[in-house]
């Protein structure tokens, strides 16, 4: 009982003390705040590095991405379909000169069977 | 994440997020903890440079240790306030300041003279003058009890010993203080009960 009333009377002579230097707390200056934060952000660590691209992403990104790679496929594609379709028309000039090489000089320009023959 | 976000996040989460690369969660960290931590030392030094560098220090080796913080561990701040405690007592130590567990506190003479009208900050200082006589281990206590708030089993493991232990110090610590401060109460304008 004694030591209760002891304890008391220590807890209500010092409540007082207390809460005066609760309300008197030591105020952190602006200028630690600013070097605090200075460490903070000299310290920060790297974020994580991405996973490595695989070969065709790595070369995919070295022309240019994805709107290179569509621009390459386009003018594949389209190199292909000239590549194999016939153009209209092409069939007829192509006979027409397989004729042309069935005349001999002579049959387009008539004056040059008798040169020949002065000649001989 | 805007920075006003944050402001709900837990300690561990702020800092989990730097460890992660992210420099918004610096800020708060830094208001929350910082001037906690400096009032500690500052109480615990009574030196404000000295009690700087303590701080500054301990929220360097938070920085640092960020990476490696591992979730569900003991809070941050307790963590803080450890570091803060062991720097502060080594620097006591080294400077021959450490006033040991075995000292008695120098009771002040009852008759000292009476001023009226003294202000708050007069009983805040009477009291810091007679926290600087405790023992080191005893003003631990009763600072981060009375003064900080903390909750004995929080204490408990910044000072890492027990609870019991705690209760120990504190009590011990808060007889001294009284018989520091019960001849001052006068003076300090409480009157006579």
């Amino acid at each position: 009982m004694a030591m209760t009333e002891e304890k008391e009377n220590v807890d209500n002579l010092l409540e007082g003390f207390f809460e005066a230097g609760r309300g008197d707390a030591p105020v952190a200056s602006a200028d630690l705040m600013e070097r605090i934060y200075a460490d903070a952000l000299a310290e920060i660590p790297a974020p994580p590095a991405p996973a490595r691209a695989g070969l065709l992403a790595r070369i995919s990104e070295a022309i240019g991405g994805w709107p290179a790679m569509a621009g390459l496929a386009t003018a594949t594609v389209a190199g292909i379909w000239i590549g194999y379709a016939q153009p209209v028309g092409l069939g007829v000039f192509s006979a027409a000169e397989e004729t042309a090489a069935a005349f001999e000089l002579g049959d387009l320009l008539p004056g040059y069977g008798g040169l020949a023959l002065e000649e001989g | 994440m805007p920075f006003d976000a944050r402001g709900d996040d837990s300690d561990e989460a702020l800092l989990a997020a730097y460890g992660r690369g992210d420099a918004a969660a610096v800020r708060l960290l830094t208001e929350r903890l910082t001037p906690r931590l400096y009032g500690y030392a500052a109480r615990m030094l009574r030196d404000a440079a000295e009690a700087e560098d303590v701080a500054q220090e301990a929220m360097l080796r938070l920085w640092r240790m960020a990476p490696d913080w591992q979730a569900g561990q003991a809070k941050v701040s307790t963590w803080a306030f450890r570091v803060v405690s062991n720097l502060c007592i080594d620097r006591l130590r080294k400077s021959g300041r450490s006033v040991d567990l075995d000292a008695a506190p120098e009771p002040r003479d009852a008759s000292a003279s009476a001023e009226a009208g003294l202000i708050e900050a007069d009983r805040a200082a009477a009291l810091q003058e007679a926290l600087a006589r405790l023992p080191d281990r005893q003003r631990e206590a009763v600072v981060l009890r009375h003064l900080e708030g903390l909750s004995n089993p929080e204490i408990a493991e910044i000072m890492d010993i027990g609870v019991e232990a705690v209760e120990s110090l504190t009590a011990r610590a808060k007889r001294g203080l009284a018989a520091g401060l019960a001849g001052r109460r006068a003076e300090l304008g409480y009157g006579d009960d």
